[in-house]
């Protein structure tokens, strides 16, 4: 079997600039943020993204000058408010944006990944999603009853960025029981290169103790990094909770393009690794408040 | 009219109110779940599910069915409210095999910054133009699949104002009754608003022409200040206009000491309730 381990440079320099990057997020969950971080060292530029519902990584995303376009369902860091710099880039100009329901941007995904031209959906029909984006929605009829549906056309990224509890260094990848977004049932599926992060590589017999929890194949992976708290700030279920303080500085200023732009740096530029990436976040104390049951839901 | 009762709470706030007025929709089989931000309908289901309701079935966040949070959390998207479920709702399949089938998930509440006279609903641009918008809001979500799959839409609004309540949203992210009259029925898609719930009022809708229609006014609030507050002509409802009922002192007990003691649902008023 092809191993599939290598460093988090090496794992972002198969991104090109100009992809489509699918990326695993929900508003405060489950980015795999070290990834994100590593596109904007290597100053990627014109990326589309695709995110069910974007958060912080977004915002960041857009503050570097990463992305051009967004593909998603809703960018939001829910009880942190919305995404001012993403909002800045889009109301600007800077950032387009394709909105999609959930639905129909489950069934673009699903189209891909089973290589079908498209995928119908009954969801939105009525509102301005489907007008407004005539180059992938489009109004059918059912041709068995004549019912209106709605044909969602196949999404293929270029690449999916996936963080995960465990993964062998073949690339199989596991799981924790958690809640499983979209972005592991379809998204990996649907790209045509699967760029994964993992709290810890294990050996393979671990895997096999419980192969039920393996949610990715390692024949579709590409690339896989050890990389611990790799979805720092937003929280890993149920790993470790979303770091409040790190999320409220980050509202605080990134509404000022400047100061914005200085913390991404500060979190960037200054740390070589991820251990002083998370000791510049606050080190073991921030990490054991995290994995507080308060803080995962316990 | 006054609803007030020897059961009626001594003091409540507006937010206790639109938490039980959004309660009292929901019954058992009833089958509800919920997204981001959603602070009055999980404390709406918490508490219908304590007291009138306990087979009202919830999928917390949309994740954890029948969870047993503590208390509401500063999100009801992350793990603390869907603790303790009996299953993990998988988003993919699971999820979408309920949402997408109309005999499932019968009720959602919708939350969203702008709502028209025909209860379309606009969480994506303010503006005329969809590439430069005035405002780029957070984006439709599921909400867009919940409004045209069949489900009864109970609306919430915590800042009932001539901003949020307009004569014609700048986007569908959620159909409503569309251009009203049986506009939706033409698409082919059942179900539809029911209510409005706003800090001011309980809003329904007409059943011919489906323009929305004052139902009843909270304590203290006037008929005049609803109107005012409106971008629209509200529809009046024939014969005597109503009093909201205010909650229970056990309701408000509830809210206050059981379900949210943080104050979660205060979040999104203009003025701490």
């Amino acid at each position: 079997m092809q191993e599939k381990t290598t460093t988090i440079e090496k794992a972002v320099g198969l991104i090109r600039d100009g992809d489509v990057v699918a990326l695993q997020n929900m508003a405060t969950q489950a980015a795999p943020m070290a990834l994100v971080r590593e596109m904007i060292r290597q100053k990627k530029r014109h990326i589309g993204l695709v995110v069910l519902v974007g958060g912080i990584a977004v915002d960041w995303l857009a503050a570097a000058g990463v992305i051009d376009r967004l593909i998603g369902a809703a960018v939001s860091m829910e009880q942190f408010g919305l995404c001012q710099q993403y909002r800045a880039a889009v109301e600007a100009g800077r950032v387009r944006v394709e909105e999609l329901s959930e639905s129909l941007l489950n069934a673009r995904l699903g189209a891909g990944a089973r290589q079908l031209p498209f995928l119908p959906s009954r969801g939105a029909i009525g509102t301005d999603l489907i007008a407004q984006n005539p180059d992938n929605l489009r109004l059918i009829e059912d041709p068995f009853d004549g019912r209106p549906l709605v044909a969602c056309r196949a999404l293929v990224p270029d690449v999916a960025l996936v963080h995960a509890h465990r993964a062998d260094r073949f690339g199989n990848v596991q799981v924790e029981p958690t809640a499983l977004w979209p972005d592991l049932a379809v998204m990996p599926y649907a790209a045509r290169r699967v760029l994964v992060t993992a709290e810890e590589i294990v050996d393979s017999e671990i895997l096999r103790r419980h192969p039920e929890r393996t949610v990715l194949p390692g024949f579709i992976v590409d690339a896989v990094v050890e990389v611990p708290y790799g979805a720092h700030p937003t929280s890993f279920f149920p790993a470790y909770g979303y770091d409040e303080r790190f999320h409220r500085a980050w509202t605080e200023i990134s509404r000022d393009a400047g100061r914005a732009a200085a913390f991404v740096d500060r979190h960037l530029s200054t740390p070589r690794s991820q251990a002083e990436y998370l000791e510049a976040a606050g080190g073991e104390p921030m990490l054991a408040k995290i994995r507080e049951p308060a803080s995962t839901g316990g | 009219m006054n609803a007030r009762s020897a059961d009626t709470a001594a003091d409540y706030t507006v937010d206790e109110l639109m938490v039980t007025a959004l309660a009292a929709q929901f019954g058992n089989g009833d089958q509800a779940c919920n997204g981001m931000a959603s602070f009055i309908p999980v404390a709406a289901f918490m508490l219908a599910r304590m007291t009138h309701a306990p087979e009202l079935i919830w999928i917390a966040s949309s994740v954890g069915l029948e969870p047993r949070p503590k208390r509401i959390p500063a999100s009801t998207l992350e793990a603390a409210l869907w603790r303790d479920s009996v299953m993990y709702i998988d988003q993919y399949t699971d999820f979408w095999n309920l949402v997408l089938n109309g005999r499932w998930i019968t009720k959602f509440c919708v939350g969203a910054a702008q709502m028209d006279c025909h209860g379309n609903v606009n969480n994506s641009v303010i503006g005329d133009d969809y590439h430069r918008p005035k405002v780029r809001l957070p984006g439709t979500a599921g909400l867009a699949d919940l409004c045209s799959l069949g489900k009864k839409l109970y609306y919430w609004h915590p800042d009932h104002s001539q901003r949020s309540f307009v004569e014609k949203v700048d986007f569908i992210s959620g159909a409503g009754f569309l251009e009203g009259g049986d506009a939706r029925e033409r698409l082919g898609l059942s179900g539809g608003p029911q209510a409005v719930v706003s800090n001011l009022a309980v809003m329904d809708f007409h059943p011919v022409n489906k323009r929305m229609r004052l139902k009843s006014v909270h304590p203290g609030v006037t008929v005049e200040q609803v109107r005012a507050a409106t971008g629209f002509e509200l529809l009046m409802p024939e014969g005597e206009l109503p009093e909201t009922a205010p909650p229970t002192r056990r309701q408000v007990e509830l809210i206050r000491e059981v379900i949210d003691p943080d104050d979660m649902r205060k979040s999104g008023f203009r003025r701490q309730p």
